[in-house]
């Protein structure tokens, strides 16, 4: 136990390296990563989430089939990609940017159905309202829309950037030197405290998932939105394939027997 | 291809080469074996934890609360690298000396940590399912003299499993697309053979692109087979709904 003490003791190391001389490490680069793959990510969620529920199938389709290839490969794949096809195409980039573009991509898709659902959950009589009132459907789908459902996706993006922040610890695995890594470095230099090492490492990433998490449970609470008792798994749950299929494999899986 | 001005020339041979079409198989099959064994035991220790949760004793309530509570809010990764590096360090010294010269308990660390992560998970997601049934459901069970266990087992989880498929669905996949984390600690599945492959021949595009089109594919598919079973096990709920009264 003492041990424990004596890593916390060390709190700076697992919360900032040595920042103002060494580059920014630990749990603050984890929280670094996670805001900027969210924020980029947002800007092209939105692009993809709406073309996905566009009525033109030239735009549907594509956005589709972007969310639903991004969202059945692994993470450590899409960063594999990242990293090792970026050089190819002659990208010179710093190893943080290609971590902070292959986190964004899976961001993108998964925010783009947080978006989708977010926008289906407004009122159809909205859109009907504002587009009778002479406004186009892009200044509707801005100006009307879109805040709305900012509105309700908002318990949704607390939880995403949860699960988000758990997701950086991947990176560690390029050689981006997170709170994972840092805290595998303090285990391997004092092999007899691995346990204590290990122990400060899951407290920090348990702080700030726990506080948002709890963040989030409050936000739902108070938006009235997806509490348990008004739960239905038909309208919150996520479509598996978004993929448009053929016809016949459509025809397949909807048969009931 | 001028216009992209790569620089890579491709060698679609490499991952049907010899010694490394044997890493891709051995791969694959741990890759499923992983993916199989920890949706299984998960989807058991997720049960009863959900079942622990629902129950009105604390002396069951509370250590589930924490147990869920702890491992959400720690990513898989970090299960992974405490059951490889730090689990054998506690148990006493034959038993860790045996551990440590084991050569597949990256495997077995691999499955335990995964478990542990996608346990949570999964008794939340059926957690859900159980509270979200219908309260004339509920009712039926008290009203036909069963205990509670009996009402649990015969009434309330079928139903409830049933509304929940397409949530666990996308779990279990969310699952086999973690198992490649596993490559963090060795365990030489799919992921592992990609980037030994890269750092042998520094030819890794090749191979990650077939991996990458293996997990896309797997992932459709158990997708398609969720969509399929939902179809097929579909209740009307309209009709328990409307006893509620």
């Amino acid at each position: 136990m003492e041990f424990f003490f004596e890593q916390l003791a060390n709190w700076k190391y697992y919360l900032i390296g040595g920042y103002p001389e060494a580059p920014l490490t630990g749990l603050s680069l984890n929280i670094v990563l996670a805001l900027l793959s969210i924020s980029i990510g947002l800007f092209f969620a939105v692009i993809l989430g709406l073309g996905r529920i566009s009525c033109r199938r030239y735009i549907r389709y594509p956005c589709s089939a972007c969310i639903d290839i991004v969202r059945s490969t692994p993470l450590l794949m899409i960063i594999f990609w990242f990293y090792f096809f970026l050089p190819v195409i002659g990208a010179k980039l710093h190893l943080f940017w290609s971590a902070v573009i292959a986190l964004s991509v899976y961001a993108a898709a998964y925010q783009a159905e947080i978006v989708r659902a977010g926008v289906l959950a407004v009122p159809m009589g909205q859109m009907e309202a504002s587009l009778s009132s002479g406004m186009s459907r892009f200044q509707a789908m801005a100006f009307i829309i879109l805040p709305q459902a900012f509105k309700m996706m908002l318990p949704s993006f607390v939880s995403f950037f949860n699960s988000m922040f758990k997701s950086t610890s991947t990176v560690y695995i390029i050689g981006i030197v997170e709170l994972t890594r840092t805290g595998i470095i303090i285990s391997q230099l004092k092999p007899n405290r691995i346990f204590a090492a290990y122990a400060c490492m899951a407290l920090g990433f348990w702080i700030v998932c726990y506080s948002l998490s709890f963040a989030a449970q409050k936000l739902e609470r108070k938006l009235g939105i997806l509490d348990y008792e008004s739960y239905k798994p038909e309208i919150c749950r996520d479509d598996l394939i978004l993929i448009p299929l053929p016809k016949a494999v459509k025809k397949y899986l909807t048969t009931q027997k | 291809m001028k216009f992209l001005n790569l620089r890579y020339d491709f060698d679609w041979g490499i991952p049907f080469r010899e010694p490394f079409l044997g890493w891709l198989v051995t791969g694959v099959k741990l890759t499923l074996l992983i993916a199989v064994v920890t949706a299984v035991l998960s989807l058991v220790i997720g049960t009863v934890l959900a079942i622990m949760r629902v129950s009105r004793f604390k002396i069951l309530n509370i250590p589930a609360k924490i147990y869920v509570e702890t491992v959400r809010n720690i990513p898989g990764l970090f299960w992974l690298l405490f059951f490889y590096f730090v689990f054998p360090q506690l148990l006493p010294s034959p038993l860790t000396d045996a551990l440590n010269g084991y050569v597949y308990y990256s495997v077995i660390a691999g499955i335990l940590g995964l478990t542990v992560d996608n346990s949570a998970y999964v008794s939340d997601i059926v957690r859900t399912g159980i509270l979200g049934m219908p309260r004339g459901y509920m009712e039926v069970a008290v009203s036909t003299g069963l205990n509670r266990l009996q009402q649990l087992r015969y009434i309330i989880l079928p139903g409830a499993f049933r509304t929940i498929l397409p949530p666990l669905g996308t779990r279990m996949i969310h699952n086999f697309k973690n198992s490649s984390l596993c490559m963090a600690i060795a365990a030489p599945e799919l992921t592992w053979a990609t980037q030994q492959i890269e750092s042998i021949t520094f030819r890794g595009l090749e191979v990650t692109f077939l991996a990458t089109v293996f997990y896309i594919g797997l992932s459709l598919a158990m997708a398609a087979i969720v969509i399929r079973l939902e179809k097929k096990w579909k209740i009307n709920m309209t009709s328990i709904t409307s006893m509620r009264t």
